[in-house]
């Protein structure tokens, strides 16, 4: 991990708009003189190999094969019911709490660790492996309460300790200063952009190692969208970030990686310039272009 | 319309025919559509208007308790009652503290029995005891003797007073029917109570005399009160001194009262009611003076709810969380329609249930000597507050169940799923989002879990013991296994026999109004809880 990091701090610094050409100045030329370059260099973190996932008799993911770098975003993108969302709730079996769910194949690895090995505990993955939904839901207690629930959970109730979470969570979903004078009011009075923030920060103050973001931007308007996108930007210094997406222009903004799905299969998977620019698949031209879905 | 060639519609007409052509079927004057509306209209009507009719006769009918009840007030006092009542309270006082000791006596020879004596010889050892105990109780003779004599004076009073009415009330009826020379001819003769009373009011010389000698014969005796044999139950007899002193102290009181009376004095209007609300009797059909104190009914009602209460939340909530949080689906399919058939078994069969097995094998328990710790056992009753309201419990359980699993199920799923996405447990998450989210629901759950016990009957009247008493809760919890009556009980078992139209029977209608209130008062407050505290969502 550590002889990566620095090879992929400078890259979110950058203003995402420019972001091959500034980065590609901003770096060490010999090492990473390609973007791709620098995404295959990274440490693979999430394994997923050959897995067929059912609900019930539906058969809904194909042997889907793919390797998520360490702290970059991947975006998961394809029409709705193409599978994506199912995919990224199996990173950290969210889809237990669905009756009758199973992965009949494949595994599922994180830092090699099959993750649906039955030694696995299921509690300390989702500690590890935070979600961010698509639909904000804070808890219908204080800001405060939101943020160190996580932490209350694991029984942590050093009153200082708290206080030092929440705000650095709360610095870090870029809220602080919206909310800092009512931390114990009600999070249900936020906007729903703050909302959305508030949820984001309520996952890192657990400090999981992968964040996942199911569509987190879907129910927002375009202001708060922006500043979501801004802050998986900083986020991604931190945290291996996958990200369930419908708006391609979001993909294309925040992503590094992305994978196309389509009916249950992935259809291609690459560098986000790559698949926006070249696709190879003529089904990932034709959905990026708009042409259906 | 050129292009709808392609176009089959199944209306062929043209748009503005098709537009214009409403429906003209009227009858009286009223379209098929008015006829529906107006049928539902009347259906919601009538629903309206029954439950106004039955609040309205309740409360029409239970209004003449309160002119009936002031009446039979001051036919207390006018008569005498009231005056010779104040000699009965003293004479029951002195009796409670001869019971005491009679306790006292009982439990020493107990004792005696225990450590190995024969029963001639804890007789013998018992005999300065037992002098003491006649001697206690027998001071107070004359005292009783004084009192039947006056008790039978004034319920003559009172008797003559009731038969008086009669003939004025059968009277009036003949007068209504028109038979003028039978109504004259039938004398009614007016009580005068002045005179009636003044026989009672003359024995107050002999009365202080008799106070008198009976204080200073009860000073000597605990002035010299005899040593207990068992050193154990000396601390008892010391507090007997106290209280006997105590009793000696508040004699004068007794005797102002007394002397003080005043046969005349009005009674304040507001006594009518007060007396019924705050009365801690219910006497009904007695020789002497009836009382209609809905305290010990509403006691009862309250305490029998209570239990059922306490048994029926933690298995209605819990069992609605393990349904709805924990069970496989295979296990809620067989649960839930189960506890739900609960409610599906006739109350007279569950109150036939708690005579037979419940009642019996509580007393059976009761009497077992590991569990002699428990307060109250062992009981005296089969039948009490406790069984009655474990059955009550019974009865409630599935209206908290499926209340509390509706509430449950009307939280977010998003909030179990971001609770679960933070490493929380299934326990954590239950019992930090899940219930906190669900509480407003829980609550109004158990509060119309409530309204359902507190309005049965056939249960309670069954099964509660139906003893019209205030149960002694100076026991602690062992008050809770005291027989009680409660006020579904009791309006259930004398209307049937009450006379239409008297005081008792309107009185019964003004327990009906408490009740009514009751559980008017507790749905409301699960609608408002319900309301204030619905959490938002999103």
């Amino acid at each position: 991990m550590n002889e990566n990091a620095p090879a992929v701090k400078p890259h979110h610094t950058v203003n995402y708009m420019s972001e091959s050409q500034a980065s590609e100045s901003a770096r060490p030329s010999e090492t990473l003189a390609i973007e791709p370059e620098h995404h295959k260099r990274a440490r693979t973190l999430i394994d997923i190999e050959h897995v067929d996932f059912f609900y019930g008799k539906s058969h809904a993911l194909h042997d889907i094969n793919l390797k998520i770098k360490e702290k970059l975003v991947t975006a998961f993108i394809g029409p709705s019911g193409c599978g994506k969302s199912t995919l990224l709730r199996c990173l950290n079996r969210m889809n237990d709490l669905i009756d009758g769910t199973r992965v009949a194949n494949g595994a599922i690895k994180i830092h090699g660790v099959d993750i649906y090995n039955p030694d696995v505990d299921v509690i300390e993955l989702r500690k590890r492996v935070g979600m961010v939904f698509q639909k904000s839901n804070p808890f219908p207690k204080s800001i405060y309460e939101n943020i160190v629930y996580g932490l209350r959970l694991q029984g942590i109730n050093n009153k200082s300790r708290l206080d030092e979470v929440v705000e650095r969570s709360l610095r870090g979903a870029a809220l602080w200063e919206e909310v800092r004078d009512r931390l114990h009011d009600s999070a249900l009075g936020l906007s729903g952009g703050q909302q959305q923030r508030l949820c984001i920060a309520r996952a890192i103050a657990v400090e999981p190692e992968i964040i996942l973001m199911d569509e987190p931007c879907s129910a927002l308007d375009p202001i708060a969208t922006a500043k979501v996108e801004e802050l998986i930007h900083e986020l991604k210094k931190d945290y291996t970030i996958v990200i369930v997406t419908h708006n391609m222009q979001q993909a294309g903004r925040c992503s590094d990686m992305t994978a196309f799905f389509y009916l249950g299969k992935l259809i291609e998977f690459d560098a986000t310039e790559k698949i926006f620019t070249n696709p190879s698949q003529k089904q990932t031209e034709d959905y990026i272009t708009g042409r259906f879905g | 319309m050129s292009t709808s060639a392609k176009i089959k519609r199944l209306d062929q007409r043209p748009m503005k025919d098709a537009i214009l052509s409403k429906n003209k079927f009227r009858f009286l004057g009223l379209t098929l559509d008015d006829f529906i509306k107006y049928f539902f209209q009347g259906n919601a009507m009538i629903a309206i208007v029954v439950l106004a009719l039955i609040t309205i006769s309740l409360f029409s009918s239970g209004i003449w308790f309160i002119p009936q009840n002031y009446q039979n007030l001051v036919v207390y006092r006018q008569a005498g009652l009231e005056y010779v009542d104040y000699l009965r309270q003293e004479i029951d006082d002195h009796t409670a503290l001869t019971r005491y000791l009679s306790n006292l006596r009982l439990q020493q020879m107990q004792l005696l029995l225990k450590e190995g004596k024969s029963p001639e010889e804890a007789q013998t050892a018992l005999a300065p005891l037992d002098a003491f105990i006649a001697a206690y109780g027998d001071a107070a003779t004359p005292l009783n003797d004084m009192l039947s004599e006056q008790t039978d004076i004034a319920s003559a009073i009172k008797d003559k007073h009731n038969s008086q009415q009669e003939e004025l009330h059968g009277r009036e009826l003949l007068l209504k029917a028109g038979k003028k020379e039978e109504a004259a001819a039938l004398q009614v003769e007016p009580i005068d109570f002045k005179a009636s009373v003044q026989p009672l009011l003359d024995m107050r010389d002999a009365y202080i005399e008799a106070n008198g000698i009976f204080a200073e014969t009860l000073s000597n005796l605990i002035f010299h009160p005899p040593r207990m044999v068992s050193r154990s139950l000396q601390p008892k007899m010391d507090r007997f001194r106290e209280l006997s002193r105590t009793y000696l102290i508040e004699l004068p009181k007794y005797e102002d009262q007394i002397l003080n009376w005043e046969q005349f004095k009005p009674i304040p209007k507001y006594k009518a009611v007060t007396s019924f609300l705050f009365g801690r009797q219910w006497l009904t059909a007695s020789f002497w003076q009836d009382w209609y104190g809905i305290i010990p009914l509403l006691v009862g009602s309250l305490t029998v709810s209570f239990v059922a209460l306490v048994i029926a939340i933690p298995f209605g909530v819990g069992a609605a969380i393990y349904i709805n949080q924990i069970a496989s689906p295979t296990e809620q399919n067989l649960i839930k329609p189960y506890i739900e058939f609960i409610s599906a078994i006739p109350s007279v069969v569950l109150g036939f249930f708690g005579i037979a097995v419940l009642g019996q094998s509580m007393r059976w328990l009761s009497q077992q000597e590991w569990l002699a710790w428990v307060p109250g056992f062992p009981i005296q009753e089969r039948l009490n507050i406790f069984t009655a309201g474990a059955l009550l419990a019974l009865m409630a359980v599935p209206t908290i169940f499926t209340l509390t699993e509706d509430a449950i199920n009307n939280v977010p799923r998003a909030f179990k799923e971001a609770s679960y996405a933070l490493g929380a447990t299934r326990l954590q998450t239950i019992l930090k989002i899940m219930i906190p989210a669900s509480l407003s629901g829980i609550i109004s759950a158990v509060l119309l879990g409530l309204g359902r016990v507190v309005g049965e009957t056939m249960v309670v009247l069954l099964c509660a013991g139906g003893r019209i008493e205030i149960p002694d809760f100076t026991q602690g919890l062992g008050a809770f296994f005291q027989p009680v009556h409660t006020m579904t009980g009791i309006i259930a078992q004398e209307m049937g026999e009450v006379v239409q139209g008297s005081i008792h029977f309107h009185a019964l209608f003004m327990v009906g109004i408490i009740l009514f209130l009751l559980s008017l008062v507790i749905n409301y407050l699960a609608q408002q809880v319900v309301h204030k505290y619905k959490i938002s969502i999103g």
